[in-house]
């Protein structure tokens, strides 16, 4: 069944529209509602993949001789401290950084699938078909900002204001509560034709609704104005834009405020050993999750994010906190998941701007990049699988378009949106208006969630 | 009463019908087309600056402000750039906050943004901080962030290849976009020059990513692809020509290939670990071999500040930053001609863009009826703005602190791309950059703060030396205090530069006689409705 804007508009009701968009060909496995969520996890600066996931087999040599020894200024990661990714059956071929063991586990438990060399693409290229420029590059490749969008929009060959996060809400019916939910403020992934998303503060993070107010006149007086206020002057676009975010949080409050608060939530403890930025963010996710039912919920977007992750210099020493936080804020979380009962109704996956160069640069870090390796965990994963090709790890080599080690991507970033988008519940007509150009690829599933 | 006969009340003491009630006080006359320059360039309209605009006119209040020396942002010990070792454990508590935060230079710079007489000063740092962005997130000595502020200032209205050449050269920028100790390439370590900065001096600072008219709109090519200003050929090569830099000597310690980090004064050469052969930069320009490190820069610099894009790329932002956010292409080009020759054939005259900025017919006028007209406010001139209007005396602590809370920490942005993209837009239509930080959270956040501020602002605080605190003492609004129809007239002419419609301004008299008591209760909840307004937070 399609869904289409004029469906919502002519008032179909949000059940059967729900039921629509789950008739996909994948059924939740231990759920008794409907209720699926994605969770994007953007790791801003670009993460280094090379050093997230590298093989642990005779291609560590080729790692070595390209990364260096630290002991030489370099950035190669010693093999006996990788921690090793066996699959079900046979010998690990890659390992993890050291500071990811919460992922080890979750791969070996078979909830996480790594995802090989996905990046920004116009369409399916190679080293031949770049140098002779019959696929054209994405715009502004190698620039953080551009990327970041492009990552978030799934258009790599036009400016867009919409992402694909935002599209894929556009296909939900309409909702009290907006199916989009940023715990790290406005952010282009999240905005579709018709959606926009709710910004809500992390867990410990300020109130969501005013402070100071009581039910005295003169409070009442206040608010009051408040609101005929905000209905002034619209005739100016920005001045209507300013209104509506902040109709949309008045709005908002009633119901969240007490659940952003912590109110009635049960997986608090689960975060609190190891309490961080991420981990506080995927928190008040997970307390949006267990009050799905009181909020009206059954189709969401979530978007959390960290920083840090543009390692110019010092690499060895900054990269590491970094993915530590990711494996231990990603391990409370999908624990979270598993104590609500919804794990394989919730599949969270990381985006970042680009990969990095596999060459060190001056100073101990690495360049931008082009294609990336990326982490998706959940129940409904196929886990303890890696998906797509592994790049030779040769500077100049067959997927390098430099000298300095720079992917040539070989899944798009359409394809793993695609892949998810299905999940969701997309059916397979619609795509393309989530991802206009996901037609260009040979495959809309790569197959990680079965 | 109900509030209808309250409003009745109110307006019948406006009109001074009412013997029994005090006295009326004659409302706030300002001109509004002066209330609007303040706005533009200060960090928020009082009556006292209005009066100066009004009295000197525009463009001669203008060329005093270009003439006016920046405000003192402090000294500060110039630490080592080692936590641990200046702050080992045990130590007071305000140590890391005072040296290795730039808590200190922020109290610093919202005293002078209070109360600063060099207010377009200021303000154009401020612009330019987050153009040309260090962080004192990454670059963690608070000296450094001073040292990089005081920069700011003093180039403000300077041409814009000396601004370019000084913040190149700033050790604060060569620590944040690893420049400093960039070496030439190694073949026995397999590395190679860092390309960071060689690629935002071009992408961020200077041109963009791609070709743009001096209209400001995009070149594209046959096929309408936008046609890029470089490529990473050219990235590379500009990475070699920035090699061989280190760090400012230290007084009393010897020259070294890598002196230890100080970053008081410009970059020293190493022209040991400059890589001399000839490289290929922006536009093809050839960089023969074997110059010097200086003289290779200097190269770059003409380069990168002669490119007809630097104009409308920067000149635009200004714009934006200053005036209105989506500006017609006629104003970006008229900015642009300036930019090329400001009359006396210097090229990039920051004062003179700066001043043409604010003196062009976009700019000027009573009121702006254009509905894609203004831009909404930073969260910085959303505390600054109150705090004048509102005769505010400060340490800055509250508003330092507070500046964090609203995500806009002057010189502490997440990264170098600012607290917001320039192009952000919210509703896929107009550009508004500053509207990247106005979301429902920060909504709450900034009403929250302003309650703060009105009706509980801080006390000193005993951790911070010379602590003073926070004061409201209502400015320009106290005498209004018992004359609500005055205080709405007041506050339209200073806040909304005589634009408040009849139906806001009943709103407001309805808020202030729904509270128990005229006096000061009553201006703080006219201010608290009026400057959490929608229409307050976009300056038109």
């Amino acid at each position: 069944m399609r869904i289409s804007r004029r469906d919502v508009l002519s008032g179909l009701s949000v059940i059967g529209l729900s039921a629509g968009l789950l008739g996909g060909r994948r059924t939740a496995r231990a759920s008794t509602d409907d209720y699926r969520a994605l969770v994007c996890v953007f790791l801003y600066g670009g993460n280094d993949g090379n050093n997230m996931v590298v093989p642990v087999d005779a291609r560590y040599d080729d790692y070595l001789a390209a990364r260096r020894p630290q002991t030489e200024g370099g950035l190669a990661l010693a093999q006996d401290a990788l921690l090793p990714l066996a699959p079900a059956s046979g010998s690990a071929q890659y390992g993890f950084h050291p500071s990811m063991p919460e992922l080890q586990q979750l791969w070996n438990d078979g909830s996480l699938a790594v995802l090989f060399n996905v990046g920004t693409l116009v369409a399916p290229t190679s080293k031949a078909d770049d140098a002779a420029g019959r696929v054209p590059r994405p715009e502004s490749l190698l620039s953080h900002q551009d990327q970041q969008n492009q990552w978030q929009t799934s258009l790599a060959d036009r400016p867009s204001r919409t992402g694909w996060g935002g599209r894929l809400a556009d296909q939900l019916p309409s909702a009290s509560l907006p199916p989009l939910v940023s715990v790290a403020g406005n952010v282009l992934f999240a905005l579709g034709a018709r959606a926009h998303p709710l910004a809500v503060p992390s867990a410990g993070g300020p109130t969501f609704g005013l402070s100071g107010f009581d039910s005295s006149a003169g409070s009442r007086g206040l608010r009051t104005a408040m609101d005929v206020l905000r209905g002034l002057d619209l005739d100016n676009a920005l001045v209507q834009s300013v209104a509506g975010e902040t109709a949309a949080a008045f709005a908002a409050s009633g119901a969240l405020a007490p659940v952003l608060a912590g109110t009635g939530s049960t997986t608090d403890a689960l975060f609190a050993a190891q309490p961080s930025v991420l981990g506080n963010q995927l928190l008040q996710v997970a307390r949006i999750i267990e009050a799905r039912s009181v909020l009206g919920a059954s189709r969401q977007i979530f978007f959390v994010a960290i920083g840090g992750f543009d390692t110019h210099n010092d690499q060895i020493n900054r990269q590491a906190p970094l993915l530590a936080q990711v494996s231990a804020s990603l391990s409370s979380f999908h624990a979270a998941t598993v104590q609500l009962g919804v794990a394989s109704q919730v599949t969270t996956f990381t985006l970042s701007d680009f990969g990095r160069t596999l060459a060190p640069a001056s100073g101990g870090g690495s360049d931008h990049a082009w294609g990336n390796h990326h982490l998706v965990l959940g129940g409904a994963v196929q886990g303890r699988q890696t998906y797509g090709t592994f790049p030779t790890l040769a500077l100049g080599g067959p997927d390098d378009f430099t000298a300095q080690g720079r992917w040539i991507p070989t899944s798009s970033t359409d394809q793993y949106a695609a892949t998810l988008a299905r999940w969701f519940g997309v059916a397979p007509a619609d795509l393309s208006s989530v991802l206009p150009n996901v037609g260009r690829f040979a495959t809309d599933d790569l197959g990680f969630l079965g | 009463m109900t509030p209808r006969v309250l409003r009745m009340a109110a307006l019948a003491m406006a009109l001074g019908a009412c013997s029994s009630q005090p006295a009326p006080v004659p409302p706030l006359v300002l001109s509004p087309d002066a209330v609007r320059l303040a706005a533009q360039a200060t960090f928020g309209p009082t009556a006292a600056v209005v009066h100066d605009i009004e009295q000197r006119g525009a463009a001669a209040w203008i060329d005093a402000q270009l003439q006016a020396p920046p405000s003192d942002l402090g000294s500060y010990p110039a630490v080592a750039d080692n936590v641990n070792a200046v702050c080992p454990m045990g130590s007071a508590n305000t140590c890391v906050r005072d040296n290795f935060t730039p808590f200190l230079t922020e109290t610093a710079f919202f005293r002078n943004a209070i109360s600063g007489p060099d207010q377009l000063r200021q303000r154009v740092a401020f612009v330019l901080s987050q153009i040309l962005v260090v962080s004192g997130a990454e670059v963690r000595p608070n000296y450094a962030i001073a040292e990089y502020e005081k920069l700011l200032g003093r180039d403000a209205f300077v041409p814009f290849r000396q601004l370019l050449e000084d913040v190149t050269l700033s050790p604060a920028m060569g620590r944040y976009l690893n420049m400093v100790n960039n070496d030439k390439p190694n073949p026995a370590k397999g590395t190679e020059p860092n390309e960071n900065f060689a690629r935002e001096v071009m992408q961020l600072f200077s041109i963009g990513l791609v070709k743009l008219a001096p209209d400001g709109s995009v070149v594209t090519d046959a096929s309408g692809v936008p046609v890029p200003t470089y490529d990473q050929n050219a990235v590379i090569g500009l990475a070699h020509v920035l090699t061989g830099w280190t760090y400012p000597l230290q007084p009393g310690a010897s020259q070294k290939t890598h002196n230890p980090a100080y970053y008081v004064g410009p970059m020293v050469s190493v022209p040991s670990n400059h890589d001399p052969a000839a490289k290929v930069i922006l536009g093809g320009t050839q960089v023969p071999a074997g110059q010097t490190p200086e003289a290779d820069l200097a190269q770059a610099l003409d380069t990168i500040a002669n490119h007809p894009n630097v104009g409308p790329f920067i000149g635009k932002q200004l714009i934006q930053a200053l005036v209105t956010a989506n500006p017609s292409a006629a104003y970006v080009a008229r900015i642009s001609a300036v930019w090329a020759d400001d009359g006396h054939g210097v090229r990039g005259n920051l004062g003179a863009v700066v001043r043409a900025i604010l003196l062009d017919p976009e700019a000027r006028g009573d009121v702006k009826t254009d509905p894609s007209y203004g831009r909404v406010k930073d969260p910085v001139l959303l505390l600054t703005g109150p705090a004048r209007a509102l005769g505010v005396t400060t340490d800055g602590v509250f508003l330092a602190n507070t500046a964090g809370a609203l995500e806009q920490p002057p010189y502490l942005s997440p990264t170098v791309f600012n607290f917001y993209p320039p192009d952000y837009s919210p509703d896929s239509t107009l550009v508004s950059p500053a509207s990247a930080l106005l979301d429902s959270a920060s909504v709450f956040a900034r009403a929250n703060l302003l309650l703060r501020l009105l009706y509980s602002p801080p006390g000193p605080d005993r951790t911070v030396t010379g602590a003073t605190g926070t004061q409201v003492g209502l400015g320009d609004l106290a005498p209004y205090g018992t004359d609500s129809g005055s205080l709405a007239s007041s506050i339209d002419a200073l806040l909304y530069h005589g634009t408040l419609s009849e139906s806001a301004r009943l709103a407001i008299l309805d808020a202030v006689n729904a509270q128990p008591s005229s006096g000061p209760s009553w201006i703080r909840a006219a201010a608290y409705v009026v400057l959490t307004s929608p229409q307050y937070q976009v300056e038109r």
